[in-house]
């Protein structure tokens, strides 16, 4: 057993390594290195160049109040509607499912620019709208600033949190709620004493995740950020390569390792705080106790909320992007811009040979990367969970390494790498590269989904004659589909949109949606990027919704859902 | 334990995807003739020149784009991997003169160079167009006459809140342009000082590059800034126009076969095409560039008659330098 | 099936202390027979148990479950749990919540990839055999604990392992319902034929079901013996004390004589089972409740002490009362129905073969 799994812990050390350390060594040499390209004479230049810069210490506190608020402000989002959900009689449910993950569809770029039109103090669409409202003598909101960026942020990492916090709230064990019930705690109370911290590695890791990625994002700093003059790690990076025409990644490489050191410690403090995790073990044979909280009064106000945070997430991007597609620039809605327009940003995207190319390629590696990417994940997850040594605390610490380097830098690690591979220049550098960089977005909800399975329901198959595999597809799998479908679709959705190795790695040929996406962006043609934006959150929301609905078919008790009613009068005499 | 059979998954799963992905590339196989030509390059919106050369000569242009930013690291990357496929390269001229230096390019002198100013001819490396930066306005909030006579009159405080411009302490472009006025537009260093510092007090909207200048003004959300008047033509009808300032400011847009390119003949041609009069004029007219081609402008009103001068290319040590300096004076804080 | 256990050792690192989980245990149990693991928690029953099942790999030793090695340090062997053919029921029962009782009772028959005609008869047989006939298409989740209890046994059972292994199955059910279960287990192994390896902490189960018993304390076997010689004979104090409630007392070898041991005791002079001891060996003597007599004793009752009532308690079938004799409080059994009140004098009478002597 234990020889099992450290052959497995170790082959998966290495598959893991030359996904994501070789990139990162990569960038380690080109950092020390003397040269413009990775390997060159040794040097520290670099380094002392970045780190002596007198701008850096705002940029720091910018970055943390940035980074930590909009990881708050997601994680304790992703709780609400994960509870209001999971654990409540709120209505129409199914809008969560679609809140939730909305955001991972649109591309960031598209979504930070939507909320700059709708907020920015000079013309925003809803400020204006409010100052007449109201009569204010100016703007009432300027999204130019650390909060705007918090927030936009927050949304945008929101399905990250959701759907690590959302399985484990599902399979909750409600006993340990009813026992709180049963000790005069109000479901409140309950709520923060008991579900809270006994969901404690869901929410850890939904938090810690959230912290790198919004690190690592370059979006939102530079759309929201830049205009207001608030830099931060990423757009620091930027800063430094785009000070010079001939860019210096070395540079933002050692910039990188800062945050790499940031990102690996915010992960060993999370195996800290979780490595008694055999007392989340929430899930039993005896678990899948659906237990529904009435909302009662609360019911409907809660479920304007929900509704309002909807629209926002999902009704105004959605609409700002449909009403660019429409018109030939942008502009301000109005008579002009009305008279103005017509369909034909969407027939000439339609038309475009590479736009439909992208499409195609996106498609494949959304599909065929988060299936392999998926698979993946449940082998390192199983491993991180379930074994516990040394070496899997190693395998977890290196599944994160490349995701949490800036976009622009990592991308420039797998170039440095793949260059010296086959696979350059085709589109499984691609593919390789995307899974190496979002393998935690499989990871975090396959390992919460792990935790809350008890160990002796493997054991037992493996007893019963079953081998590895056969309890990994017959036992684990099946009760690990809810965390399977959270992380595909983590993966699916992010490689739809991936656009920081794209940019990088795409040829002629290999040319992705976000790239296609991009090169409009630089040619000032948004009505086409509306477009063209909009024909990919179509798709990737057809592909969501396939899978959930694959995912609810096949999700372990889904044969007993229909009975669920019987049980109704009982639990109503317990609450 | 099993894992050979988890691995045999795996692999059936790749194998699948292959599959699935070779159907979809099975139309772009096609495509690709037995003759292309690779080209690098970070000028954009070029599709319907390659597009037309290709329906001219059957020769197909294979574009990479590749952004100023990851220009040279990409190339040196390749070269030293010996897996550089370009056959032609075209980019800012520093850009270009750092890959002759690394030995990247060709000195081939292209014949349709004749008629170019003699500037433009460099060993190997072509230039054919300036990246020209301008005050473009919007024209539903700016009146012609409002409109700025000169680059001083950007300090003007009624432009307070109203103007949006790239990073001038971030952004390699803005810097040179704003070096370039010291050198080709102000008399003293005080008077330039007096500009930077007048145009910091207006405190303009800083975004990442040319790019995103473009939305606020045609939006409105900006009334006029730093820019690029070739978006007056891609973004028609949007009401935009430009300062008519002489002279205007640009970085030489330069181009040049690489030294071991695969395609060699095939390049030669091509490059003899894009530097002709008929790719130069579709240049201008669609993508609203500004060519070094004899006679060819782009359709915006007025620009034939104002001056277009190329900027000296700055070292790295000077933009860094000028960029931590204007860092300082536009630093809001 | 006989399982063979040699020098078997599992150490374990925590917080830079060395557990000795399993400290050399050598073990020998009989084809054919229930035998019982019994110990207080953390003393090393459960890894025993992992190890001879095959989900804890042990540090150092040897297993031989019938003619099979199935792990050697010495010798390099592993058999892994899949193959090593035997059938367990888990402490929480493992019922696999996401397959009705069918699938969870087939899985071990479609696993040895079996027609499923035959997988359906045997699975029906099992569950009869349970008692859980017509259970098959019951969803897992909605099983009473008891039915859980069976489907794990019935999965255990179906594919006729040679060995079943148990992990304290019992002791998630109600009282009542764990006696029941415990009789019925008793039939349904002694009917199979079948080599069964329990582990409890429960002594009334362990002495209920076993035909030997394995006491375990901090890593070792420290006596192994049939449940009679177990509770009545045991070599050692620490079993003495955890097989069933003592009166522990302190003792003096006094004389042997032919078929007694003579000790010296705070409650005076007492005949026990006959023991070699070294001379001034320091002594326990242990008296369990039950065997103390307050009725009228009979000529084999050769010990006899008086003391005084200092309480009783009524517990049902029995009072418990705490006599004082001298400096000693005896804790013994008087019949529900008893006239006597605390502060009676009262005479207690001991066979010299329910005197037990072990070493201190």
């Amino acid at each position: 057993m234990e020889k099992r799994n450290a052959r497995l812990t170790y082959s998966l050390i290495v598959i893991v390594s030359l996904l994501t350390v070789a990139p990162v060594i990569m960038l380690v040499i080109g950092s020390f290195s003397n040269n413009l390209h990775s390997f060159g004479n040794f040097t520290l230049k670099k380094y002392a160049a970045v780190y002596t810069d007198p701008m850096l210490i705002d940029i720091l506190g910018d970055t943390a109040a940035f980074v930590l608020g909009s990881a708050l402000f997601a994680t304790v989002l992703a709780i609400f509607l994960a509870y209001l959900n999971n654990r409540t009689d709120i209505p129409f449910k199914f809008l969560f499912k679609i809140v939730s993950v909305m955001p991972m569809m649109i591309p960031h770029v598209l979504f930070a620019v939507s909320w700059a039109l709708l907020l920015n103090p000079t013309n925003g669409i809803l400020n204006m709208w409010l100052t007449r409202l109201f009569a204010l003598p100016k703007a009432p909101f300027n999204i130019y600033t650390i909060p705007g960026m918090i927030v936009v942020e927050g949304l945008l990492d929101l399905p990250v949190a959701y759907l690590i916090i959302s399985p484990a709230m599902g399979s909750f064990d409600a006993t340990l709620e009813e026992s709180s019930r049963v000790f005069k705690a109000g479901p409140l109370k309950t709520l923060f004493r008991i579900t809270l911290p006994v969901l404690r590695p869901a929410i850890m890791a939904s938090f810690i995740l959230c912290v790198v990625r919004a690190l690592a994002s370059f979006a939102v700093p530079s759309v929201l950020g830049m205009p207001g003059r608030i830099y931060v790690l990423s757009t620091f990076i930027y800063r430094v390569v785009s000070m010079s025409l001939i860019a210096d990644y070395g540079k933002a490489a050692a910039i990188g390792m800062s945050i790499l050191v940031i990102s690996i410690s915010l992960i060993y403090v999370y195996r800290y705080y979780t490595r008694a995790s055999d007392k989340f073990v929430t899930v039993s044979s005896r678990g899948f106790k659906p237990s529904v909280v009435e909302l009662r009064k609360g019911r409907i106000p809660l479920f304007i909320i929900v509704l309002f945070i909807s629209a926002l997430l999902i009704l105004l991007p959605v609409v700002v992007l449909f009403y660019t597609s429409l018109v030939p620039y942008v502009m301000v809605p109005g008579a002009k811009a009305f008279a103005a327009m017509s369909w034909d940003n969407w027939k000439t995207v339609i038309k475009d040979p590479i736009s439909v190319r992208s499409l195609k390629n996106s498609l494949f590696l959304g599909i065929a990367g988060a299936t392999v990417g998926s698979f993946l994940s449940v082998l390192v997850a199983y491993v991180i969970v379930k074994v516990k040594t040394k070496a899997a605390g190693v395998l977890e610490s290196i599944s994160f390494l490349s995701f949490s380097f800036p976009g622009i830098v990592i991308g420039i690690g797998f170039m440095w790498y793949f260059v010296r591979t086959p696979l350059y220049a085709t589109i499984w550098a691609l593919f390789f590269g995307y899974i190496a960089t979002y393998l935690p977005y499989g990871i975090r909800p396959m390992t919460s989904a792990f935790i809350q399975i008890h160990g002796s329901l493997e054991e037992s198959s493996l007893v019963c004659g079953a081998s590895f595999t056969t309890t990994l597809r017959r036992i684990v799998l099946p009760l690990l589909v809810p965390g399977f479908v959270s992380a595909w679709i983590l993966l699916a959705t992010m490689f739809f949109r991936e656009l920081s190795i794209s940019v990088v790695l795409s040829r002629p040929g290999t040319e992705t949606l976000a790239v296609q996406i991009l090169r409009f962006s630089e040619d000032g043609q948004w009505g086409k990027l509306s477009a063209l934006g909009l024909i990919m959150i179509f798709v990737s929301t057809a592909m969501v919704l396939a899978v959930n609905a694959l995912g609810a078919y096949f999700k372990p008790g889904a044969v007993r859902e229909k009975k669920r009613v019987g049980i109704k009068p009982k639990l109503k005499a317990a609450v | 334990m099993n894992m050979k059979k988890v691995l045999l998954i795996l692999g059936v799963l790749l194998a699948t995807a292959t599959m699935l992905f070779s159907a979809g590339q099975a139309d772009k196989a096609v495509e690709t003739g037995p003759s292309k030509v690779s080209m690098y390059a970070n000028i954009t919106a070029i599709e319907p020149i390659l597009e037309r050369y290709k329906a001219e000569s059957g020769v197909e242009v294979e574009y990479t784009r590749l952004s100023t930013a990851r220009y040279v690291s990409t190339i040196l990357t390749e070269v030293e991997a010996k897996k550089l496929v370009a056959d032609v390269v075209q980019g800012p001229l520093p850009v270009l003169e750092i890959l002759r230096e690394y030995g990247v390019l060709s000195n081939y002198k292209a014949k349709a160079m004749e008629g170019y100013p003699d500037w433009a001819k460099k060993d190997g490396i072509h230039l054919f167009g300036i990246e020209y930066v301008g005050l473009i306005y919007n024209t539903d909030l700016v009146s012609a006459a409002e409109a700025p006579k000169s680059y001083m009159d950007l300090t003007d405080p009624k432009w307070k809140g109203h103007i949006v411009m790239p990073d001038p302490g971030a952004h390699a472009t803005t810097i040179t342009w704003l070096v370039g006025l010291r050198e080709n537009v102000f008399k003293s260093d005080a008077e330039w000082y007096r500009f930077l510092e007048g145009l910091a007090k207006n405190e303009p909207m800083l975004v990442a590059s040319f790019s995103p200048t473009a939305n606020p003004l045609a939006s409105g959300e900006k009334k006029i800034g730093v820019s690029m008047p070739k978006y007056i033509v891609t973004k028609a009808p949007a009401p935009l126009d430009y300062a008519k300032i002489s002279p205007m400011l640009g970085s030489p847009r330069a181009i040049a076969i690489t030294k071991d390119a695969p395609h060699r003949k095939d390049a030669e041609a091509f490059l003899e095409f894009w530097l002709g009069k008929s790719a130069a004029s579709q240049l201008a007219n669609d993508v609203g560039e500004y060519v070094l081609a004899p006679g060819v402008y782009p359709p915006i009103p007025g620009i034939a008659e104002t001056e277009v001068i190329p900027i000296r290319e700055l070292s790295d040590e000077e933009i860094q330098k000028w960029g931590t300096e204007f860092g300082k004076i536009f630093a809001l804080k | 099936m006989e399982i063979n256990i040699r020098g078997l050792k599992k150490y374990y690192q925590s917080e830079g202390k060395v557990i000795k989980a399993l400290d050399g245990v050598d073990l020998t149990i009989e084809a054919n027979k229930i035998f019982t693991l019994l110990g207080p928690s953390g003393c090393g029953k459960t890894t025993l148990l992992r190890c001879i099942v095959g989900l804890e790999t042990p540090d150092e030793g040897e297993i031989r479950i019938g003619e099979t090695i199935v792990w050697s340090k010495e010798k390099g062997l592993y058999v892994p749990p899949e193959k090593r053919e035997l059938g367990m029921v888990f402490q929480t029962y493992a019922i696999w919540p996401h397959m009705n009782v069918f699938n969870n009772v087939a899985y071990p028959l479609q696993n040895m990839k079996l027609p499923k005609e035959e997988i359906a008869d045997r699975v029906a047989k099992t569950l009869k055999f349970v008692q859980l006939e017509g259970f098959e298409n019951r969803p897992s989740t909605r099983l009473s604990g008891g039915q859980q209890q069976r489907v794990a046994l019935a999965r255990a059972l179906v594919a006729e392992p040679k060995v079943i292994l148990f992990d304290e199955p019992l002791s998630n059910l109600d009282a009542k319902l764990r006696e029941e279960t415990r009789k019925e287990l008793r039939v349904f192994l002694t009917e199979l034929q079948i080599t069964a390896v329990y582990v409890t902490h429960d002594r009334v189960e362990a002495l209920a079901l076993s035909d030997m018993i394995g006491v375990m304390n901090k890593g070792k076997i420290v006596e192994l013996g049939t449940p009679r010689k177990i509770y009545f004979d045991a070599d050692h104090r620490f079993v003495a004390d955890f097989i069933g409630r003592s009166n522990l007392i302190p003792a003096k070898l006094l004389r042997q004589e032919k078929l007694h041991t003579i000790v010296e005791t705070p409650i005076g002079e007492i005949a026990c089972h006959k023991r070699t001891f070294e001379q001034d060996a320091e002594l326990v003597l242990c008296l369990r409740p039950e065997f103390i007599n307050t009725e009228k004793p009979s000529d084999e009752h050769t010990n006899r002490v008086t003391g005084i009532i200092r309480q009783m308690t009524f517990v049902g079938e029995v009072y418990e009362a705490d006599v004082r004799i001298g400096d000693e409080t005896v804790l013994v059994k008087l019949d529900p129905e008893t006239t006597l009140v605390e502060g009676d004098e009262l005479t207690l009478s001991m066979k010299p073969d329910h005197c037990l002597l072990v070493s201190r």
